[in-house]
């Protein structure tokens, strides 16, 4: 099928089609989705926010709903942490006999949705309300052609409700595996190349006065070839409720992963979200964060740590709607080799939103000569009683400091690695979780010895 | 020990060193005295291993071994240790990890075991009470918002733990209350031996009173134009340099 919107939104429009019905809200959900995809198509290199990201690559490939996989022993125990509740997914599956889930919680895999179980109505009301194929929930937002392919196409994925008042103490884990079982898949000229594509679908309820942390983990073996995922989360935190929020990114170098977040955030309610990007060959996360009470607060912080010739961009936009709300965005991101990256955040305050109090730092520590880092913070404020700081720095190793640490006797190499952990620690140290904090310790210690070549010593 | 030979070295277009002699042996103190911008850190760092100094001419020997074709860190595995005049802070890195990577790195370059946690924690207790480094500075980032006198008496430390062979103090004294000048050098005077050498650049006799060099040299335009005993530096603490540059310059002090 070809389609107006070009040849590579036929071939989703073509998955779209070859779907098998099915009834209640999500059915309309997914035909409004479907419908704003079509209208919209794929965003183009004219496009403001997508400028920077070339899609080319992954529009060039024939998609096909990555396969049925089922987990092998140990497969998935890598990703996983101790103490923790857990909701596995394979390929966009729930793998429902390796999860366990938490139990005064409704989470339930959403292919599974009981009609008129407990919470149903909260599902509901909230799944697609914010990701629903718009950039945001301006009135005046364009199509997200990603979140509206996700809300179209997703199979299975979690919902999560946490009932008012609830305080879950061990974390409750997501790990959403990708197991791409087609080969490299190169058909030669002409012919597009197969890709495997998956669209992990969350939606997080916090309940009023409620507490819980949600690890996501995206992964896949390093050695894993291509695939395509193109997840979408909601969060709701209503009014009180603390809800702590880990992404962790560890894709395959080769894969596609562009996602989409909406948080939306009520009266004296805290959303506290990380999101760490180790993985991937294309990465794009775009999140918006609602501050939509009285005495919201919001921070978003990320790290990015990317070699070779891969690419990642984080898209914020966090709006202030009622007055006195917070946010604080902290991004770092290290780059080596050809890498390349976008941070582009907007901080947007509304009339209403007096006593705004936003601060959003990007910071970019170049190791290469040809990385390349791209920074555009944006403020956007319509209110006249706010404090609103953004700023950005692009910077090199500090050569003084390798020196000194070198004259001590610290192998240039170890030293180089010193410095560079220095640097982004505070973002791994952020996880409160010590099984978690662990990990993404020694994921930033061995992606900083990974690629670092010989040569370099003297 | 070390053996510097007509040593030119060049930061740019700017000629700093312009053929420097110095030659210090085991168990020696040597004061390095100048005016400002005379080229004593230049000296100190081109034998450290900066790489911002070309040398175009001379050779700077340790040990025998040819200082320049050795990497920074291979120098200070050989036993080769400087103190900076502007230690550099280094936010993110904790003191106290940092000086136990460096011994590590020094202990594996020669062949030791490394020490464990709490062997390293021992030493680094006991050379901190030595040179009365406050023990909260440990933990914290190095040199990071430490004052003038606490980044010194770090350096001091990181000597005293990793016990060099020979030591390049640069202006260690400078910023110093009368205190910490005492402690340093008691701390100096602590690991003075046989088999170890000082080299002390400082603009004052005061901290010579308490480190009594066996040679004075002074530096003066990139090179040294007079050395002596002891004598030297109270000397030049009543004339100043001005009557330095009339006499005849010595060259080597060994
Ligand atoms: N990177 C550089 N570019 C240009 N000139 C430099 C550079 N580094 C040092 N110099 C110059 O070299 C000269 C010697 O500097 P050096 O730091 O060695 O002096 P010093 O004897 O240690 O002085 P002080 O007693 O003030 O510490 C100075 O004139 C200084 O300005
Ligand atoms: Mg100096």
């Amino acid at each position: 099928m070809s389609s107006a919107a070009g040849p590579a939104a036929g071939r989703y429009l073509d998955l779209y089609s070859r779907r098998t019905g099915e009834a209640g809200f999500l059915r309309a959900l997914r035909q409004q989705a479907i419908g704003r995809f079509e209208a919209a198509g794929f965003p183009t290199s004219r496009d403001e926010e997508w400028r920077q990201t070339n899609l080319g690559p992954l529009l060039r490939a024939e998609p096909e709903p990555a396969a049925r996989h089922t987990l092998r022993a140990g497969e998935a125990a890598p990703f996983l942490y101790p103490d923790c509740h857990r909701m596995i997914f394979v390929n966009g599956r729930y793998a429902a006999e390796a999860s366990s889930p938490p139990e005064r919680v409704t989470a339930v895999a959403l292919a599974d949705l009981p009609a008129g179980g407990e919470n149903a109505d909260a599902i509901a009301e909230h799944l697609g309300a914010t990701a629903c194929g718009l950039a945001s929930c301006s009135a005046d937002a364009r199509v997200h052609a990603f979140a509206a392919l996700n809300t179209a196409l997703f199979g299975d994925g979690a919902a999560i409700v946490i009932p008012e008042g609830v305080v879950v103490t061990r974390p409750i884990q997501v790990l959403w595996l990708s197991v791409p079982t087609l080969g490299r898949g190169d058909a030669g000229d002409g012919a597009a190349s197969r890709l495997e594509v998956s669209f992990p679908r969350l939606l997080v309820v916090a309940g009023e006065n409620s507490q819980a942390t949600v690890l996501e983990t995206h992964a896949a073996d390093p050695a894993a070839g291509g695939y395509f995922v193109c997840p979408a989360a909601e969060f709701v935190c209503r009014a009180g409720a603390v809800l702590r929020h880990t992404r962790l990114q560890v894709d395959a170098a080769d894969a596609f992963h562009l996602g989409f977040q909406h948080a939306r955030i009520e009266r004296a309610a805290v959303f506290d979200s990380s999101s760490l990007s180790f993985g991937g060959g294309l990465v794009r996360n775009d999140t918006v964060a609602l501050l939509d009470g009285e005495g919201a607060d919001c921070s978003l912080d990320g790290l990015y740590v990317v070699g070779g010739s891969r690419f990642v961009d984080n898209h914020m936009r966090v709006e202030h709607r009622q007055p006195r709300t917070t946010s604080h965005q902290l991004y770092k991101g290290v780059l080596d080799d050809r890498a390349r990256s976008v941070f582009n955040g907007r901080i947007y305050v509304h009339q209403a939103a007096q006593k705004t109090d936003a601060k959003q730092t990007n910071r970019n520590l170049l190791l290469s000569r040809s990385a390349l880092a791209n920074s555009n913070p944006q403020l956007e404020i319509f209110a006249d009683d706010v404090r609103c700081t953004h700023g950005s720095t692009i910077g090199r190793l500090d050569e003084d400091a390798l020196f000194y640490l070198r004259v001590r006797g610290i192998p240039r190499e170890e030293a180089h690695g010193m410095l560079v952990y220095a640097f982004a620690r505070e973002l791994v140290e952020k996880a409160s979780f010590g099984p978690l904090r662990e990990d993404l310790e020694g994921r930033l210690r061995s992606s900083l010895n990974g690629g670092r070549g010989g040569g370099r010593s003297r | 020990m070390l053996r510097v030979s007509d040593l030119h070295a060049r930061v740019e277009e700017h000629e700093i060193l312009r053929g420097v002699d110095l030659q210090v042996e085991a168990g020696e103190v040597h004061a390095v005295m100048g005016p400002n911008g005379s080229g004593k850190s230049t000296l100190a760092q081109v034998l450290a291993g900066r790489e911002d100094y070309e040398v175009t001419a001379g050779s700077l020997e340790f040990d025998g071994d040819d200082l320049q074709e050795m990497a920074p860190e291979e120098r200070a595995h050989a036993g080769l240790f400087l103190a900076f005049q502007y230690p550099v802070e280094i936010p993110g890195v904790g003191n106290s990890y940092f000086l136990k990577a460096a011994l590590n790195a020094t202990r594996k370059a020669r062949g030791e075991q490394a020490l464990d946690a709490m062997d390293f924690l021992r030493l680094l207790r006991e050379r901190a009470n030595l040179v009365d480094v406050d023990e909260a500075l440990l933990r914290r980032p190095v040199n990071e918002g430490f004052s003038g006198g606490e980044k010194k008496r770090n350096e001091i430390l990181q000597m005293a733990v990793l016990e060099p062979r020979l030591a390049v103090l640069d202006e260690t004294d400078s910023g110093l209350d009368i205190d910490a000048l005492k402690t340093v050098a008691a701390g100096v005077n602590a690991l003075r031996r046989e088999d170890r050498a000082f080299v002390v650049i400082t603009h004052y006799q005061r901290l010579l009173n308490y480190i009594v060099p066996d040679h004075v040299h002074v530096l003066l335009d990139g090179r040294i134009v007079r050395s002596g005993g002891s004598g030297l530096a109270l000397e030049l603490e009543e004339r100043g340099y001005a009557g330095i540059t009339e006499a005849s310059a010595g060259g080597s002090g060994g």
